[in-house]
């Protein structure tokens, strides 16, 4: 076996915490709760192996103010949650959409609302990773459905969260971050790994918030001889509160077009079976094991049926989906919640083919079977 | 050889089952470069409760990783096997823990009982009756190699010698207890 590459069979919250430690995070801070409780766990152990520091915090309010201190500090940093937690971290998490601040935050979806069913799994919070934050604002959410997903797309978090100064949600589920499979542990090399740009200039002439030509700020470290100040209020490039309307225009802007105008770069979609598909399932997360099953089986059948798996779901992918809306004659959209993806894929429905959702929020996973009768529905 | 093993093990919580399936998923994939997914039901509660492990195997892509037809169900307790009993069809094997499962129903599956947990007991330790059930499975299965299995369990508890001998030692007794 090579030095670099370890084969092993573990849970996707242990990828989780093993492909943060790749992507170069160095600072966890987190308070445990089901079904995410893996990622704390090996973080705990695996960090300071590397020199890092794992905290566990009095609650997920602190949990998601002490990563953004520490991504500000200059140590690339991580938090995982599930539902209650989740909730909890929304205002926060708009402190670091508003400073701009490089972070991930992992939330191992579970039943809920509220507490919900502990140990199940859900798909609810969708669009809580979307718009769970108050006020106008892009955010990239990625959502794994196999182990190896778990490992590999939290490095592309990093990565992303990184390039774009933006918190990064990876939305788990309790089904991939519970399951065990096999997994290859890849050591990045230094051009896989994406570092946040530093300011260069004078520290005197250091603007915090000021985007380079390809609009983003490079971002200095606290402690660093940059003094720069954050905060959640509207600020300008200079980073001290601006209450004036043409300023706040163009930031509310620039938080949503840094992301919304990068989707070439940041959009991940994966076509299965699609070159001559009558049918497609539009997919994400867990669900997709069970559509790609369903595919398998339709197939058999001589059915032309494929698949499209959303891997990042935010910023959403209009123009796949759009495309592939144009090319099918229907589209099944399995979701473990009352319809959530459905409603962004019906926006760009432009001609009206049949879209049904096979909906299940009973904490058990959608089987293969309930799609294909979903498929049925739509041959109608 | 079949494309794609299905194998349920279940029991109450606290009696390693997610570990005994771990050790198989790890044969599988570490050391037959198989494919493998194992995904485990339980409550909110950490012992005394029904709880259940779907594993996988397969040399091409697992994609939906639950069990849809049962090739084998271990039950080592009454509320597991109770669940089982009625529901396996003829190609399934249903092995149960004969100390542990007093009312033996009728079943369309293939039953074999064994004293599972007091044969562990004998060997020393009630916690491995989870491996000599691993040792019932492979035997009877052939879904993976025991050599693979004991490289797992090597793999696994690397640092204490005296667990692998315990737990090498509940296998191979398990893989005895099937006649051929």
């Amino acid at each position: 076996m090579e030095q670099n590459r370890r084969i092993r069979f573990i849970q996707g919250n242990e990828a989780i915490a093993e492909g943060a430690i790749a992507a170069g995070a160095r600072f966890y801070a987190g308070y445990p709760i089901t079904p995410s409780s893996e990622v704390a766990e090996v973080s705990s152990v695996r960090l300071p192996q590397v020199g890092g520091l794992y905290v566990q915090m009095e609650d997920e309010i602190g949990s998601i103010a002490a990563i953004i201190g520490a991504s500000v500090a200059g140590k690339k940093s991580y938090t995982a949650t599930s539902g209650p937690g989740f909730s909890l971290m929304q205002e926060n998490l708009g402190v670091a959409v508003m400073a701009e601040v490089p972070c991930v935050i992992i939330d191992v979806q579970r039943s809920g609302p509220s507490t919900g069913l502990a140990t199940k799994p859900a798909q609810g919070d969708v669009m809580q990773s979307r718009w769970g934050t108050h006020g106008d604002h892009g955010i990239i959410v990625i959502s794994p459905s196999s182990v190896q997903d778990c490992y590999d797309l939290t490095i592309q978090a990093f990565n992303l969260s990184e390039k774009y100064r933006t918190p990064v949600i990876f939305l788990a589920d309790e089904i991939v971050g519970h399951m065990r499979e096999k997994a290859v542990l890849w050591e990045p090399s230094p051009d896989q790994i994406i570092n946040r740009k530093k300011p260069t200039c004078d520290p005197k002439d250091y603007k915090p918030f000021k985007p380079d030509e390809d609009g983003i700020a490079p971002l200095a470290a606290y402690g660093s001889e940059y003094v720069f100040r954050v905060s959640g209020s509207t600020h300008d490039e200079t980073g001290f509160a601006n209450s004036k309307p043409d300023n706040a225009d163009r930031f509310i802007r620039h938080y949503t077009d840094k992301i919304e105008k990068n989707k070439k770069d940041i959009v991940i979609l994966r076509r299965f079976n699609l070159e001559d598909a009558e049918y497609a399932i539009v997919t994400f997360g867990c669900s997709t094991r069970s559509a790609l099953e369903a595919m398998k089986i339709a197939r058999n059948m001589g059915k032309k049926v494929g698949v499209l798996q959303l891997v990042t779901l935010w910023p959403f992918a209009d123009d796949g989906v759009r495309e592939l809306c144009r090319k099918v004659k229907g589209v099944v959209v399995p979701e473990m919640n009352l319809g959530q993806v459905i409603r962004e894929v019906k926006r760009v429905n432009e001609n009206n083919i049949p879209i049904v959702g096979v909906n299940k929020v009973n904490s058990e996973a959608i089987t293969p079977f309930e799609i294909l009768a979903g498929i049925e529905e739509v041959e109608r | 050889m079949k494309e794609r093993w299905e194998i349920i093990l279940s029991g109450v919580g606290g009696q390693g089952l997610i570990v005994s399936g771990s050790i198989l998923g790890e044969a599988a994939t570490i050391y037959e470069n198989k494919n493998a997914t194992l995904t485990s039901s339980y409550g909110t509660e950490t012992r005394g409760t029904f709880t259940k492990s779907d594993i996988i195997i397969s040399d091409g892509d697992i994609y939906y990783p639950e069990v849809m037809k049962e090739d084998a169900v271990l039950a080592l307790a009454q509320v597991a096997y109770n669940r089982y009993v009625g529901s396996l069809d003829e190609e399934a094997v249903l092995i149960y823990d004969s100390g542990l499962v007093e009312d033996v129903k009728a079943s369309r599956a293939k039953q074999l009982g064994f004293p599972i947990t007091d044969i562990a007991r004998e060997l020393g330790n009630p916690a491995v009756a989870n491996i000599v059930a691993l040792g019932i499975i492979v035997k009877l299965t052939g879904v993976v190699s025991p050599e693979a299995v004991v490289k797992a369990i090597e793999g696994r508890f690397i640092k204490k010698p005296r667990v692998v001998e315990l737990n090498t030692k509940a296998f191979n007794r398990g893989m005895e207890l099937v006649k051929d």
